[in-house]
């Protein structure tokens, strides 16, 4: 999987010296940088599961870098966007922010402000990722309880001792005692905190 | 904002509204004529009918003093006098008792007038103009022959026979005598007036007509209406498009500057990126080759790479630079400066602002001077920066109250140079602004491009001219403008 390697930068300006530059910039903090002169190639063949973050100018020439955002936001790319612009105003901010841009930033760009805003921006990515990641693995394990084993975990969650639940249930404390195992070694969880905080959400969700 | 031109109506409306403005004066005009030609006949009517029946009652007079004088048959004179008196009566005669009338009408006329006891008629002959009135007494009855036509009291009567042109007739029993012929015209508008005569005995119809002919309506004063309606709508129109033409002119003159405005707005945006592109370039080239060099250890290389290419996107910043100043000064080139007269160009930039002037009521004052100071000039740049001071004065005069706004100009030649005066009450100039004027980009206002001065002094400049500017206490400034002088 991509995430092993080093974090990339996808780049697009139509502006040649000014791709280069920035690339070689971003380049000097160890980011891998990917330099794109057309919005619609890097549209079209950008590697969508890396994890890094998107720089986009706003003024180039055929398509606008805000409705390059707002496409990227619809196919649910999950990389930041930062936008870049030459002299933007409060409306074009408001709209990129709106779009979903997670920066904005005026040119000429100061190195560290930039630099600050892409780590901040991987790393927030990396994060969202994992985040994904658990959240899938969570979701398929949930997906093997037995219905009474979902009901029991709802009430463990709700903060309920075994004798409350086996009386709300109507079932023997040992009956609960037993369905409780089984929910440990399902959902491979340890401690009854993991448990809680990984599931809580998903009862929410099913119960709600 | 945007003012609405007035709409002026295609032709066919002005044409339209003259036919209808013009229709109805010209109806109107006809119908107070025909009123009044009619209360006139009305009254001739009315007149010509009293004197008739004055006539016929006067008649019956005559016959009733007969009856009671009983004046003897024939020997009486003063029977056959009331010929010489009236002349409408032809014959008077007489019936003693028990003999018989000559006539067998007469007869029949007594046995009426004996039953209805007052005077009865016995022959009307309108043919022959004559008819007999009669009345029965005792011990003798009378008989009177009449002259129909001498019975008209013409000497009173209130047309003129001949010529008016009201007939006037005199009706009984089928029988009709004209009296007047009048003029029946073909067409128009016809008055009638009927009535009987206001005496029993002589129940004659006067009857007047008058045919008022279409030729009769006030056809001068119908058409010089419609006259005085053309001219005055075509007056209507040419003040109408006269403003019209002043409207659309201010509004491309509006327009004009805002097209320029909106052009001056693209340039600057176009060249905020042409420059700010490189820009971007040039400074993430000097970061990273300073990062670089700050590696350990240092990637020189690299460095001297990322500076080359800051190098070039400098110059690339540059040259876009030079080719904005190509474009803005290629327009000025041709022109050549000429003699012109400074007061006629200051009097036309005033006119030019007498809007603005006269909204923030500021009074202007021209100082007079001896002779005409011409100068060498071309005339747009000397307009320019006429107009440009002009307007540093109005924003000036903003400043203070409306009672203390005033702008003093003057102008007079001294050592080979033309020199106008610019002398505001506004607040001054701030000793600090004051050596800063004239450069570009500096400005006291925040919304100010800090242009105008700057290019005043450039235009003056290349002209072989100057601009400068004092301040005065309490307040206030002038502004001087020193061109070289033109050969008068």
């Amino acid at each position: 999987m991509s995430t092993s390697l080093s974090p990339l930068i996808h780049l697009i300006d139509d502006d040649e010296a000014v791709r280069s530059s920035l690339a070689l910039l971003i380049s000097t903090v160890g980011l891998r940088v990917q330099a794109w002169a057309d919005p619609a190639t890097f549209m079209t063949t950008f590697d969508r599961d890396s994890i890094g973050a998107i720089v986009l100018d706003i003024r180039m020439p055929g398509i606008s870098g805000l409705s390059v955002l707002e496409r990227l936001m619809s196919q649910n790319v999950d990389q930041p966007v930062i936008m870049l612009t030459g002299h933007g105003t409060v409306e074009m901010c408001r709209r990129a922010f709106k779009s979903g841009a997670t920066e904005f930033i005026e040119k000429p760009v100061n190195d560290e402000v930039l630099i600050e805003a892409l780590q901040s921006a991987v790393r927030q990515h990396v994060k969202s990722r994992e985040r994904h990641h658990i959240d899938r693995a969570a979701r398929e394990r949930y997906a093997q309880l037995s219905e009474r084993e979902r009901e029991v975990l709802a009430l463990i969650v709700a903060g309920l001792t075994n004798k409350e639940i086996g009386r709300a249930l109507d079932v023997s404390p040992r009956t609960v005692e037993t369905h409780r195992a089984n929910l440990f070694t399902k959902l491979e969880a340890r401690t009854l905190a993991q448990l809680i905080r990984h599931y809580a959400n998903l009862v929410d969700e099913t119960t709600a | 904002m945007l003012r609405r031109l007035i709409f002026i109506n295609p032709l066919r409306y002005w044409f339209l509204a003259w036919c209808t403005l013009g229709t109805i004066g010209a109806i109107t005009l006809a119908q107070q004529e025909l009123t009044k030609l009619r209360e006139a006949f009305e009254t001739d009517a009315r007149i010509a009918h009293r004197l008739l029946s004055q006539r016929a009652v006067q008649h019956e007079a005559i016959l009733a003093t007969l009856a009671l004088l009983q004046p003897k048959h024939d020997a009486s004179a003063s029977v056959q006098k009331l010929s010489t008196l009236y002349p409408q009566i032809l014959k008077v005669q007489r019936r003693d008792k028990n003999a018989p009338w000559a006539e067998t009408s007469l007869t029949a006329a007594e046995v009426i007038s004996r039953t209805t006891g007052r005077a009865a008629l016995a022959e009307v002959d309108f043919q022959h103009e004559r008819y007999q009135l009669l009345l029965s007494a005792e011990p003798a009855s009378f008989a009177l022959q009449m002259d129909l036509r001498a019975v008209v009291p013409w000497s009173e009567w209130p047309m003129p026979p001949q010529t008016s042109p009201v007939r006037v007739t005199l009706e009984h029993t089928g029988q009709t005598l004209t009296l007047q012929p009048g003029r029946i015209n073909q067409g128009g508008w016809r008055f009638e007036f009927h009535k009987h005569l206001a005496a029993d005995s002589q129940p004659f119809d006067v009857v007047a007509v008058r045919q008022v002919g279409w030729i009769e309506l006030p056809w001068a004063w119908m058409l010089g209406w419609l006259i005085v309606v053309a001219l005055s709508l075509i007056g209507l129109f040419a003040m109408a498009r006269q403003r019209q033409q002043r409207l659309r002119a201010e509004e491309l003159l509006r327009l004009g500057q805002i097209a320029r405005l909106n052009t001056m707005g693209e340039l600057a945006a176009g060249m905020a990126h042409e420059i700010n592109q490189p820009l971007t370039a040039v400074l993430a080239n000097t970061q990273a080759a300073v990062r670089l060099l700050s590696d350990r250890p240092p990637e020189i290389i690299a460095a001297q790479d990322a500076m080359a290419q800051a190098v070039d996107q400098a110059r690339r910043a540059s040259s876009v630079v030079t080719r904005l100043r190509r474009i803005i000064e290629k327009p000025n080139e041709t022109k050549l400066p000429e003699a012109i007269s400074l007061k006629e160009v200051v009097a036309n930039a005033l006119h030019l602002l007498e809007p603005e002037l006269q909204r923030r009521g500021i009074a202007t004052q021209m100082l007079p001077n001896e002779g005409v100071v011409t100068v060498m000039a071309e005339p747009i740049a000397l307009e320019q920066i006429i107009h440009n001071l002009l307007m540093n004065a109005i924003q000036a005069l903003e400043q203070v109250p409306l009672a203390e706004r005033r702008l003093d100009l003057s102008i007079h030649a001294d050592h080979g140079q033309g020199i106008l005066v610019m002398t505001d009450t506004g607040p001054g100039i701030a000793s600090d602004v004051l050596p800063r004027l004239f450069e570009p980009f500096f400005s006291t206002r925040t919304d100010g491009l800090g242009l105008g001065l700057s290019l005043c002094e450039s235009l003056a400049n290349r002209m072989g001219g100057q601009v400068s500017a004092a301040t005065h206490t309490p307040r206030g400034a002038s502004f001087y403008l020193r061109l070289p002088l033109g050969l008068a």
